[in-house]
């Protein structure tokens, strides 16, 4: 599957204000912990999947596969969450296993099921946000916003070499595999092995290259470089802001009927 | 004419390596020319073009930049970096920003130029080399011939005087080698000092003014390029391949179809002018 990266310079929504785009992932994602209810989640689920798929032009079914690795995870620690083992059934269902029993409450499923909702909204927030803005657009949202230059140099540089390490990775593989690296287990690993160490070593040898290219450009310890302008759209910031101050009331309402109940 | 680069019996040495990468290196540049650096692998060429912009401090030995020596103080080597610019042979070595537009600009910005100069400047140089079509690529999204149109850029965009290019053709196709021959060509239009690390002696007598022949770290010989690059004797002894219209030639003139005196015709196309 190709990757995120290669994704969200295709998308169509990759020009719009970066900070536009981050403030509305931030503040949904926000809100939607802050509300913990299940309606709160669904509509910011529906809107964040319309978002990434009609508007941004992402495939339905890529959008899938992106969503069923966390999918999964969450259904694994929310069962382990709301199943119990105890001596007394509870009320949804109940397992006989030996003088105990597998067994969950209504209140306690009711209880995962929420919860996984908004795991899955908050996911689908982030996954809005980084479907539709490159690693350098966010991190130059984070620049005004003054985070440590040092925090997003590291950044900006790991992101690049990730892609440098997976390449060689793969053609190391590759000549691995070209002289039967893979031939039975035990040189499966002896070669999996072999090929942690040369990218060590690789990864030693290309940052003292690196840096001499660096210093050859007058590197003086900060990364100085332009970013594209984005133009801000008056009617995105304020569709944001309708969406936003709809989410923020029904919070609200949520957490005050709450409280109207106690 | 002035001498742009002087270097004076450079020695240097990698640590733990056996034998000294420079070994008594002496040569000199001529401003404004087209010069050509030949010689094996090994014989010192990229060491030489790390010690032309302070990057590697030899052990011994001088070099002076428009007659004034060479200052190892931060504000000098940032001086002397915006003069003489180098384009590795490896681009990914020098491509780390995300984005073409990005990192082009990185020299500019780190050179203290305003936003609005340096995008200018961006944009004129991508426009040169025909790559504003990718400019908001990401860098490891670009083929091998478009990563060095960009890392050519990048060098560029900083306006040097001298320009050096560490084996530009290497791993292009012919299409991106035709292209790369090009804008080789328009390189030195503006006065600009051009230095070439080459193994193609076809290029190097077509385009250089200057050949200089380097042999484990000593200069085997330097003076103009008709003249080295038909001398089969210091062909032979810097390993290096005779260019393809020095064969020709010589049968030429030794059936007498050709006259004795006649210099070395710097292509194939100039051989077969001299003919009609």
């Amino acid at each position: 599957m190709p990757s995120i990266d290669s994704i969200c310079h295709a998308s169509r929504l990759r020009n719009v204000n970066a900070a536009v785009k981050f403030w509305f992932s931030i503040l949904t994602l926000a809100l939607c912990v802050a509300g913990r209810s299940v309606c709160i989640s669904l509509l910011v689920l529906l809107v964040n999947s319309l978002l990434i798929t009609a508007r941004s032009g992402l495939a339905w079914k890529r959008y899938g596969k992106l969503l069923a690795a966390p999918l999964t995870f969450l259904l694994l620690a929310t069962a382990a969450i709301v199943i119990s083992i105890s001596r007394r059934p509870l009320s949804a269902f109940a397992i006989p296993a030996g003088s105990w029993y597998v067994t969950a409450g209504w209140d306690s499923l009711a209880y995962g099921g929420r919860l996984m909702l908004t795991a899955l909204a908050c996911v689908s927030c982030l996954y809005f946000l980084s479907v539709t803005t490159p690693v350098t657009d966010i991190l130059g949202v984070l620049e005004s916003l003054r985070c440590p230059r040092l925090f997003l140099e590291l950044m900006l540089l790991i992101y690049r070499y990730i892609f440098l390490l997976l390449s060689l990775a793969s053609v190391l593989t590759a000549a691995q595999q070209s002289r039967l690296g893979n031939r039975d287990f035990r040189t499966s690993l002896r070669s999996f092995g072999a090929l942690g160490q040369a990218l060590f070593v690789q990864s030693i040898v290309r940052s003292r290259l690196s840096w001499q290219a660096m210093e050859s450009r007058c590197y003086q310890g900060q990364v100085n470089v332009l970013h594209p302008k984005q133009p801000v759209k008056k009617s995105q910031v304020l569709l944001t802001a309708l969406f936003e101050l709809l989410l923020l009331a029904l919070v609200i309402i949520r957490r005050c009927q709450l409280w109207i109940l106690f | 004419m002035d001498t742009i680069l002087n270097a004076e019996n450079l020695v240097y040495s990698y640590e733990d390596a056996p034998e000294p990468s420079l070994n008594g290196l002496t040569l000199s540049i001529p401003e404004g020319s087209r010069v050509a650096l030949m010689g094996e692998n090994g014989s010192g060429k990229s060491t030489f073009f790390l010690c032309c912009n302070g990057i590697f401090k030899p052990q011994k030995g001088r070099l002076a930049f428009r007659g004034v020596p060479f200052s190892y103080d931060r504000r000098s080597l940032l001086e002397l970096r915006r003069q003489v610019g180098i384009v590795f042979q490896n681009p990914d070595v020098q491509l780390f920003s995300a984005s073409v537009y990005e990192d082009i600009s990185f020299g500019l910005l780190n050179l203290g130029l305003s936003e609005t100069e340096a995008a200018e400047r961006v944009g004129r140089v991508m426009e040169e080399l025909e790559i504003t079509p990718f400019r908001d690529r990401p860098v490891h999204a670009l083929s091998g011939g478009q990563k060095k149109q960009v890392s050519l850029a990048g060098i560029l965009v900083m306006e040097p005087a001298l320009l050096i290019l560490d084996e530009p053709f290497a791993s292009l196709d012919a299409r991106h080698k035709e292209r790369m021959k090009q804008q080789i060509y328009r390189l030195s239009d503006s006065g600009r000092t051009v230095l070439t690390a080459t193994h193609d002696p076809d290029f190097a007598l077509e385009w250089a003014d200057r050949v200089i022949l380097l042999k484990k770290g000593r200069t085997l010989a330097q003076g103009e390029a008709a003249a080295i690059l038909s001398s089969r004797r210091l062909l032979e002894e810097a390993g290096l391949p005779a260019p393809s219209v020095l064969p020709l030639f010589e049968t030429l003139k030794r059936k007498g179809i050709l006259a004795e005196h006649l210099p070395l015709p710097r292509s194939l196309a100039a051989l077969e002018r001299c003919l009609h």
